[in-house]
């Protein structure tokens, strides 16, 4: 029997679109496999909508991929001028809310409203912004206890690996320490700089050359990025921090002459976030670790994180971000709520 | 869908000027083929003389990414689709950041085949637009998530397994949808995804890659010429077009320089599929070229003259052309016009005959041996 799943998505940036393209590519792989049928109802950027009750089929969905920025109320004749969650969830009676506006971590807006919204109508939530879990994750969790919907969020933390489930799934540990380099887009600055030795500004304009930084990279240089995900493992571990708690180096007073001297001395420097769980800490600092580190051979835009429990030592490599790395981790997100639902 | 009903057509970048020629290709396209039952993926080039442009561009030229900034828009704004305007604006922003991370230092190779990438891809954003535009309902295809290549950045060469598996994934779910797939020639990407260049003429390669890996049988490659031609028409006014050849005589014609075909579009055709490839203009398709010829079709097909570390020679081209009673056919040419030659060089397992000669006489030769060997009944 198939089982249908109606999804909306809320953000249409970058991650919003290689979603789009994942599902376009494997719902019919997905269906013969699972026997799920997703099917996307609503698409939603800051200006508009593009409605569709019984699903966007493969090809409308890469046509919309096509839209410009702030373009899906050009997608005709689906598209919708202006964002209203309560006519997009009348029309379309959605399964899974998706939730990808962008992380903002003064107010936590539109997230926090979005996700409330959706629990508050009964509808199970996918997120990868991850600013309402970093300063609502109890409030969020408790509601949607209390409502019987499921919250996932495996994208917001090493989003191209199950780094998340796994955290989640270590019940009978009692874990001590979590250490890593947690931001794609600081890990390549520095990479560049030992690698070409460049300047940070001059590996910075290469990063967002390459689409790697955004034009205003402060959340990722300034380690904000990193903070926030380790906000969220706290609270997955039950030790919340809150994320002004954490003590923030930045990368961008890293200079050459520093990485310089420290590949002359056999190191090489790094941005790591460190999480003291017993005593309750994190910080991100900028350190000078051998070339023999575990953490030296992650480079460029890979991720890395060290789990270490009482029983034992575990280590997560793999993409942090990147479009469709991180859409297949929403993808099985909303494939779990699939299957424990039917 | 039938895969003997479709076909790839590339479009070069000769033909591709302004708003009406994206328009009259966008036609051309519906009525040559789809009116006519048949599905295409359009592979395009850049517009004429952008690649040059953006070469210039990493070397610090503003005024050469401002040239491709109004090209580019005012094509844009003439296909008249917001959307289409606010598409090419978006990639020219970001053209924008990647020549400024360029022009800062010295030229790292992935950002440099990154900027030369705008040129193909916004022509592909401007041709779904034209065809969009002409009542023909298309849908781009992205290289850099499709073709995946090697990482020799500039002239890379195409991963045939991992691009054969995307290609499979895509066209089994937009198969069934009828609109037209759009694809930028002549990018890639390495398997971690920085953007690659295939080289001159990279866009032939695309095209076969795509058909043969999809085990489509022909590839129309249209340009500004009705085919390929025996020799250079600007010297030789009797030059006729090539009706047929086969593969290796024109990848035998292209490592002499004919400068139609990229060689390696040859490779995929060799390992995969052997589709036909069908050259020409919208007026003419005047030259197929074939896995093999048959034996009444061999002999001379190219006649050109070359220039290689200084020394001239003719190289004719065609099977048969290495054996011995041709050679003694081309020296008596020669010899009853008493004429001197350096020499001649023919292996015969290669279609080709190399006739070295001082350069004063290399146009004499040519035009006789065009006459003697092409003109006559
Ligand atoms: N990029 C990654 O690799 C990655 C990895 C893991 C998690 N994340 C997180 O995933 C989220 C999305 O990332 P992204 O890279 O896709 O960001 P993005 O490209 O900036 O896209 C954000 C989208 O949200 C839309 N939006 C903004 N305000 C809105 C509102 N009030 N209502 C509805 N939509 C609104 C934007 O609309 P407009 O298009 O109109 O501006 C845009 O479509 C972020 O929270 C990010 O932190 C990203």
């Amino acid at each position: 029997m198939i089982k249908r799943i109606k999804i909306v998505v809320i953000g249409f940036g970058s991650i919003g679109r290689a979603l789009a393209k994942v599902i376009a590519l494997k719902r019919k792989t997905i269906n013969n496999k699972y026997g799920i049928l997703i099917d996307v109802v609503g698409v939603v950027d800051s200006k508009g909508m593009a409605l569709k009750a019984d699903g966007f089929d493969e090809y409308e969905l890469l046509k919309l991929c096509e839209v410009p920025r702030s373009g899906v109320n050009l997608f005709k004749p689906y598209a919708y001028q202006g964002v209203d969650l309560d006519v997009l969830y009348n029309s379309t009676q959605p399964d899974v809310h998706i939730e990808l506006t962008p992380s903002e971590y003064s107010s936590g807006e539109p997230g926090i409203s979005n996700i409330i919204y959706a629990i508050n109508r009964g509808v199970h939530v996918v997120t990868a912004n991850k600013a309402p879990l970093v300063l609502k994750y109890r409030e969020i969790m408790s509601s949607a206890l209390s409502k019987g919907v499921e919250i996932r969020f495996r994208a917001t933390v090493l989003g191209g690996t199950p780094f998340i489930d796994t955290l989640m799934s270590l019940r009978s540990h009692d874990i001590e320490r979590i250490e890593g380099i947690l931001n794609a887009t600081s890990n390549f600055i520095l990479t560049e700089m030992h690698e070409k030795l460049v300047d940070f500004n001059e590996a910075l304009r290469m990063a967002q050359a390459l689409g790697v930084a955004e034009a205003n990279p402060t959340l990722d240089v300034d380690g904000v990025d990193a903070a926030a995900k380790m906000v969220i493992i706290s609270n997955i571990l039950e030790k919340p921090l809150k994320i002004e708690e954490i003590y923030r180096e930045s990368i961008s007073r890293v200079t050459l002459r520093d990485i310089i001297d420290a590949v002359r001395q056999g190191y090489i420097i790094k941005s790591i976030t460190f999480f003291d769980v017993r005593g309750g800490k994190a910080s991100i600092k900028i350190v000078k670790i051998p070339k023999s580190d575990l953490f030296a051979q992650i480079n460029g835009i890979m991720n890395g994180v060290r789990i270490r429990s009482d029983a034992t030592e575990i280590v997560f490599i793999g993409r942090g971000g990147g479009g469709i790395e991180t859409a297949h981790s929403i993808l099985d997100d909303v494939i779990s709520i699939a299957l424990h639902y039917s | 869908m039938d895969s003997r009903r479709l076909c790839v057509i590339k479009i070069g970048g000769s033909l591709l000027r302004d708003s009406k020629s994206y328009l009259e290709s966008a036609q051309k396209i519906r009525e040559v083929f789809i009116e006519n039952g048949y599905k295409t993926i359009v592979v395009v080039s850049a517009v004429k003389g952008i690649t040059d442009k953006l070469i210039q561009v990493a070397k610090g030229s503003q005024e050469a990414l401002r040239y491709v900034s109004e090209k580019y828009l005012e094509i844009a704004k003439e296909l008249n689709s917001v959307k289409i305007i606010r598409r090419v604006d978006e990639e020219l922003k970001r053209l924008e950041i990647v020549a400024s991370a360029i022009s800062g230092g010295g030229i790292d190779l992935s950002l440099y085949d990154l900027l030369l990438s705008f040129g193909e891809r916004i022509s592909k954003i401007l041709m779904v637009g034209a065809l969009e535009a002409v009542g023909v309902s298309a849908l781009e295809l992205h290289a850099n998530e499709l073709i995946v290549t090697n990482e020799t950045f500039s002239d890379a060469s195409i991963d045939y397994i991992s691009t054969s598996a995307n290609l499979e994934k895509l066209y089994s779910s937009i198969i069934d949808n009828p609109a037209i797939p759009v694809i930028e020639g002549f990018i890639g990407s390495t398997i971690d995804g920085r953007i690659t260049t295939l080289g001159r003429g990279g866009s032939d390669y695309t095209a076969t890659t795509i058909a043969s890996l999809l085990n489509i049988d022909a590839v129309y490659l249209v340009t500004d010429v009705d085919g390929i031609m025996t020799t250079d028409p600007d010297i030789v006014e009797n030059a006729r077009l090539v009706r047929v050849m086969s593969y290796r005589e024109s990848l035998e014609a292209a490592l002499h320089g004919a400068k139609k075909i990229n060689p390696k579009a040859f490779e995929p055709l060799e390992k995969f599929y052997s589709s036909k490839l069908i050259i020409g203009s919208w007026s003419r398709f005047g030259t197929e070229i074939v896995r093999e010829i048959s034996r009444d079709l061999w002999g001379p097909k190219v006649i050109m003259n070359r220039e290689s570390q200084g020394v001239s020679y003719i190289a004719i081209v065609g099977e048969g052309t290495s054996s011995i009673p041709f050679i003694r056919r081309v020296l008596e040419i020669i010899d009853r016009n008493g004429i001197d030659i350096v020499g001649i060089q023919s292996y015969v397992y290669r279609p080709s005959l190399l006739v070295y000669v001082t350069p004063s006489y290399e146009l004499k030769i040519l035009r006789l041996l065009h006459k003697e060997l092409f003109e006559g009944v």
